[in-house]
């Protein structure tokens, strides 16, 4: 692709392959454009995309660790039910993103807790514990700001800490040790400026959300679909963008505790199927006007469900209620375009019901 | 009030800091007009630990350790137990410095502590109820370089000019201190590492110049530490006698972790209000309640923390955030409601294995069992509440772990001074 097809595309940039992003060179020269006004209550067109580059990919233990930067983001960080925008410092040179994930699998591996060291020539630079963020062209990964000294050559340690979730499956002895990975990178402003940024078109602040990145590097965030999932399919439901699909498997994957149908709910944005981790959920099933369960669906990795909300009930019949409630809000910083979903700034996610086919 | 000599005083905390050859001379210039109150070896306390009678307290009687101290971690040569000669030379020492400096703030506190790769050198092992296990990581996401040097011996003085002499002669850069001739430690010993530090109010707001202080300089003036608020207070901390090793060969003894932690406060002051670092230093609840005053003195003699330490899952859900001092109180008392640790921490700008000045801290705990450090230590990871909601995550909203980077740990035993000079794991 070269600079003409850039400019007389739309959104195809944001499909682009990492290799291709090099050779891109649309500079930016007139900053960030204002948050968008009569933003919609869910998943829209950001006004603008951002290209981002590869510093490298390392493997260490049970974690293959990617690291990319970009542009320094404005984002919205939420804690607990906060949301509140953390715009770009003067002092910020790049978005240092990392994705964690599994390298026997490809699974990416949310809620591993992640801290960033930055070192030039022996001396600190910046550390960092940086916040599990959702995008929508990368989907989950972690994110921040970064100021740096200038152009040269940098040394970055990234350090993950063992998955916080429920394990299950053949995931259930893997990823408790924590590792760090350290990648040389190599910094000059002007190779940052040739990085992709693209207005979006006519789009922006529609419903709607920009492709995801291919990457090679780099697999994706994206949940299973639902016909991939395992168990018999309850059906789906939507809460603020959210995407909830519930299944029930016989039993229990290996490290649960207790005997029954497992009910399990994964839970993937509504346009691109990225995976939605660490929400509070909680579900209820009710038979004939009776609570047959009511309880917290434990966020849980599992090899086959992928990241989900699940727990053990006595059984689902046919005609059942199934009410699932967010309790606490995907606790992630969201990138543009997801701000305002998933209970994000303009109020909660609402309960949703469905009918046990 | 305001002492009138405060070039001179920045000076002294300057060349701490630095360790730097030029400046000690220019202090020790100085400060020679004040004598440094010389020492009676015959009128030591029998444990090496023995600080707090020596030492100030504030209005409420809680511990104020000296100001400036240093820790020198030590080597021998070789792989077997120390040599008759080297046994000889570090008591002469150890001795010396008796002589040279009363045992008191004014003068210099000393100790020197043993770590397990010391007593692998003999064939014979610790005593069964000696609990000195190697160091490890205590928490599921930090690695730590592990301090397995033999010995560290820990120097703490109001007197930075005191603290600077001692220190030097000790490394052989000079041949006296206070007067008294100090065989250097590097008779018997190596100084692998010498790292330095400081604790009390004016020091951190003095050296927040350091990187992973912001550039607001917002550590306030009356701080003992970089986080802007008081710690170790009287009811929250063991006692002397409670952390001390009550029979065996090293009765009189005690055991020691020194941890080392770069800290990073740009998002703890300048990302957060007051309050909610009142919430995660001590607990939500002492944010709802308006307990803490400032950096807390008004808190007295008690933090009043165990009040909220059964509130840990109520707060994580209410407030999406739980305090330091509630998770870790959880597992510093014992069974009777007795706190089982003596914290001794201090501030450094120390940024181990570079000349740049960081902010950290020097962590050393005193206990009977490093078991017990461990407990307490694992309980401040959170990683129950973790569980209980996405809120409160790994490191963020969880305490104080977002700010706090662990860089070194190391697990040593204080023998009673009667064994101070190269004990073997049984002595008699």
């Amino acid at each position: 692709m070269n600079r003409r097809e850039l400019l007389g595309g739309t959104l195809a940039l944001a499909g682009v392959s990492l290799a291709g992003c090099a050779g891109l060179v649309e500079t930016r020269t007139a900053g960030v454009p204002p948050v968008l006004e009569n933003r919609p209550d869910g998943v829209y067109y950001p006004s603008h995309v951002e290209g981002m580059s590869a510093v490298g990919t390392q493997t260490s233990g049970d974690y293959a660790v990617g690291l990319f930067y970009s542009y320094p983001h404005r984002f919205w960080n939420v804690n607990g039910d906060s949301v509140s925008l953390t715009e770009i410092d003067s002092d910020d040179a790049v978005h240092l993103m990392a994705s964690v994930w599994d390298p026997e699998t490809g699974t990416v591996l949310p809620e591993t807790g992640l801290s960033l060291e930055i070192v030039q020539d022996g001396s600190l630079v910046s550390q960092e514990t940086i916040y599990p963020m959702l995008s929508q062209p990368m989907g989950f990964h972690y994110g921040a700001n970064f100021g740096l000294d200038g152009d040269g050559t940098y040394t970055v340690r990234v350090s993950v800490g063992a998955v916080a979730t429920r394990k299950t499956g053949a995931f259930a002895d893997r990823f408790t040790d924590p590792q760090t990975v350290e990648f040389p990178f190599e910094y000059s402003e002007a190779a940052k400026n040739d990085i992709s940024f693209e207005q979006v078109d006519e789009r922006a602040g529609t419903p709607g959300a920009v492709e995801p990145m291919e990457m090679d590097a780099l697999p994706d965030a994206t949940a299973p679909a639902p016909d991939a999932l395992p168990g018999r399919s309850l059906g789906a439901a939507m809460s603020n963008d959210a995407r909830l699909v519930a299944t029930v498997l016989d039993s229990p994957p290996e490290g649960v505790d207790g005997e029954g149908p497992y009910l399990a709910v994964s839970a993937r944005t509504r346009y691109n199927r990225m995976v939605i981790p660490a929400m509070g959920l909680s579900g209820r099933l009710s038979r004939d006007d009776e609570t047959v369960f009511e309880g917290e669906l434990a966020r849980t990795l599992d090899p086959t469900l992928g990241y989900h909300y699940g727990a053990v009930v006595d059984d689902v019949q046919p005609g059942d209620g199934l009410t699932l409630s967010v309790d606490v809000q995907p606790q992630t910083a969201r990138h543009e375009g997801y701000e305002t979903a998933f209970g994000g700034l303009l109020g909660g996610m609402p309960d949703v019901t469905m009918q046990v086919p | 009030m305001r002492l009138p000599d405060v070039s001179r005083r920045e000076a002294l905390r300057t060349a701490v800091a630095l360790g730097s050859a030029s400046a000690l001379s220019a202090c020790l210039d100085r400060e020679s007009s004040e004598p440094v109150p010389t020492g009676d070896p015959d009128a030591k306390p029998a444990r090496q630990h023995a600080w707090r009678a020596h030492v100030r307290h504030d209005d409420h009687g809680n511990t104020q350790l000296p100001r400036h101290q240093i820790l020198l971690y030590l080597t021998l040569d070789g792989d077997g137990p120390p040599s008759a000669t080297a046994r000889d030379a570090l008591a002469a020492t150890l001795d010396a410095l008796d002589s040279a400096y009363a045992w008191s703030h004014e003068g210099l506190l000393h100790s020197i502590a043993y770590s397990p790769a010391y007593f692998d050198r003999f064939d014979d092992s610790l005593p069964e109820d000696i609990d000195l296990p190697e160091p490890t990581a205590l928490s599921p996401f930090e690695s730590p370089t592990f301090d397995r040097q033999d010995a560290v011996l820990h120097l703490a003085s109001d007197r930075s000019d005191a603290l600077l002499e001692a220190d030097r002669a000790l490394r052989g850069e000079r041949e006296k201190a206070n007067g008294v001739s100090i065989p250097p430690l590097t008779d018997a010993l190596y100084v692998d590492s010498r790292r330095t530090g400081f604790v009390g109010a004016g020091l951190p707001a003095q050296h927040q110049d350091a990187a992973g202080i912001p550039e607001s300089r917002p550590v306030p003036e009356a701080s003992p530490l970089f986080m802007g608020f008081e710690a170790g207070f009287r009811q929250n901390q063991a006692t002397e006698d409670y952390v001390t090793l009550e029979s065996g060969a090293f009765a009189g003894g005690t055991t020691k972790v020194i941890a080392n932690l770069r800290q990073r406060l740009d998002d703890w002051y300048d990302e957060q209000t007051q309050e909610e670092r009142v919430m995660e230093m001590f607990s939500p609840g002492h944010a709802a309640e308006g307990l803490v005053e400032g950096i807390g003195d008004n808190l007295g003699d008690d933090s009043q923390i165990d009040r909220f330490v059964d509130d840990i899952a109520d707060h994580a859900a209410e407030y999406g955030r739980v305090g330091h001092a509630q998770k870790a109180a959880r597992a510093n008392r014992d069974d009777d409601g007795t706190v089982r640790l003596l914290r001794r921490h201090f501030e450094s700008t120390d940024d181990i294995g570079s000349d740049q000045q960081v902010a950290s801290l020097h962590f050393p705990s005193l206990q009977r069992r490093v078991s017990a450090f461990e407990s307490v230590r694992r309980a401040m990871n959170g990683t129950d509440v973790t569980e209980q909601t996405p809120a409160v995550r790994q490191r963020v909203n969880n305490g104080i772990l977002e700010y706090i980077f662990v860089r070194r740990r190391g697990y040593f035993l204080v023998p009673p001074r009667r064994h101070r000079v190269f004990p073997t794991p049984r002595p008699e």
